[in-house]
């Protein structure tokens, strides 16, 4: 009896969740490269007091089963990747993809990560490295004594060398996508490493046939996160942690009448 | 003893059958493609006394119990995600997903594609197409209303969209999986996908609330019932009749 009390801590366990993802989400709206995250939740199972479809006489069925359904559980979250706004910085070296795909770089363990934050720097050998010194991959070393630094929207690298008029090509910038990017596996430092879900990377040149984007120099992408929406669920998930709450109350006042009843 | 005890007894525990509907409702009220649980009371004739179809059996007897619990069909509100393989039906059809149990139904598209490029659910299971499971190929994915899936022009599949004659009943099993009975299936008419959506839960936390409140208050008259048969009638009888002889 009163499966209702377990049922409503259910959902208010899962509207936690919710709220923390929301939290996230808001907390990381000025990280460029960032991509906002839902959490999926989905119904526990049933008890089913009479099956639908069940035999009521020989010759009848009921009309409709009696089953009572024990509450919720966060299922996954989901990484949502629609295209965040560019913003003009001006850096020569920050890149943004207008597409799906991601950068790749080399992660200290010698794991090739994926992340749509590029904001590059060089390193003291002149390689291009991200904010956290991870190199950007396939390597591209920009000369230090170059005066002009231009990627072309299919990711030519190339640089003008002084007393040089033509422009001397460094290397192209290669993207990658995933069947299904929303299976990613978020590591924080906005780097992905790909999952069984997500599928193996495919790895191209921008700008390409593939759907993998072109690239925008001088320009970063704004976190994806809707700020609006967020908050509108937001306080979906307070009303809705609320409602269970108050199912929690009804559910004990109800126990403590029926204790009355024996007094 | 007196037949009202059980009847106010049998309504008592209908109604806290009932809040454990509607605690299971609110608590799926964020649950994508999930359908709200419709709570079905009928009322039970005791067969008693020698006329049981008596207007005095009728009156005495007659004890409400909650038969049983429907889905609510009605379409849930559509929420734009943006993500390619987030799929909402527009109408009443369903997903057909194959599970170790046999073939499920869906409203909750949140797909994703598994290792071996095979268009399944969140919970792994595969996605049924018109010709089986959908192998998914290379490239960004468009899926049509018709649920056509396709990637720079090369089809993968078709999803196969069913809906059910009206009256057939669903049994849920969890995670937003529907059973139906064999055969029951027919091809969807009425039913588009929509890319880049998914279907909210269907629940309507207003409706829910007043449920909760009406099975709350009812549930406190049928204790009230009980006490006055407990503690008033019945005390009368054993306490108060031998005192007037």
């Amino acid at each position: 009896m009163f499966h209702a009390l377990y049922t409503a801590a259910s959902g208010m366990t899962a509207q936690q969740i919710n709220l923390d993802n929301i939290a996230n989400n808001l907390a990381n709206a000025s990280t460029s490269g960032f991509q906002s995250r839902r959490v999926q939740f989905s119904d526990l199972l049933y008890q089913s007091e009479v099956m639908p479809g069940a035999a009521a006489t020989q010759q009848t069925t009921v009309a409709a089963g009696l089953q009572v359904g024990l509450g919720t559980r966060p299922g996954n979250t989901e990484i949502i990747q629609t295209q965040g706004d560019l913003s003009s910085t001006g850096n020569p070296l920050d890149f943004a993809i207008e597409g799906t795909g991601f950068f790749q770089v080399l992660l200290p363990n010698n794991q090739i990560g994926y992340t749509r934050a590029g904001s590059f720097q060089t390193n003291q050998q002149g390689t291009l490295v991200t904010a956290n010194g991870n190199e950007l991959q396939p390597s591209i070393n920009i000369p230090a004594n170059a005066t002009n630094i231009t990627v072309g929207s299919d990711g030519t690298v190339s640089v003008t060398l002084p007393g040089q008029t033509n422009a001397a090509q460094v290397g192209v910038i290669q993207l990658a996508t995933f069947a299904n990017p929303g299976g990613l596996n978020s590591v924080g430092n906005n780097i992905y490493l790909p999952t069984t879900a997500s599928g193996d990377p495919v790895v191209g040149t921008p700008g390409g046939a593939d759907g993998l984007g072109t690239i925008q120099q001088g320009m970063l992408e704004q976190a994806n996160v809707n700020i609006v929406d967020e908050f509108v669920n937001m306080i979906l998930a307070q009303r809705s942690y609320e409602s269970n709450s108050r199912v929690v109350k009804a559910a004990d006042e109800m126990l403590q009448g029926l204790n009355q009843v024996a007094q | 003893m007196d037949s009202g005890y059980y009847a106010a007894c049998t309504a008592l525990v209908s109604r806290t059958q009932a809040l454990d509907t509607i605690a299971n409702n609110l608590a799926n009220a964020s649950t994508v493609g999930y359908r709200a649980q419709q709570n079905e009371f009928s009322s039970v004739l005791a067969q008693a006394g020698s006329a049981p179809d008596s207007d005095l059996n009728n009156a005495i007897n007659n004890y409400g119990i909650l038969s049983g619990t429907t889905l609510d069909q009605t379409q849930g509100a559509l929420q734009k995600t943006g993500n390619d393989l987030d799929l909402a039906i527009q109408g009443s059809g369903f997903f057909v997903v194959q599970t170790a149990n046999g073939p499920m139904y869906t409203r909750n598209g949140s797909f994703q594609v598994s290792g071996k490029g095979q268009l399944i659910t969140a919970t792994g299971d595969p996605v049924m197409g018109d010709m089986g499971a959908i192998s998914m190929l290379p490239g960004s994915v468009s899926i049509s209303a018709d649920g056509t899936i396709s990637s720079n022009g090369a089809v993968a599949g078709k999803l196969k969209l069913v809906q059910f004659p009206a009256g057939t009943q669903l049994t849920s099993v969890g995670d937003t999986y529907y059973s139906a009975p064999p055969k029951s299936e027919l091809a969807a008419t009425d039913s588009t996908v929509k890319q880049g959506m998914l279907e909210s839960s269907n629940v309507n936390p207003v409706a829910s609330m007043v449920e909760l409140i009406t099975a709350q208050r009812s549930a406190e008259m049928m204790q009230r019932a009980l006490s006055l048969y407990n503690s008033e009638m019945d005390k009368t009888a054993t306490q108060e009749l031998p005192k007037v002889g």
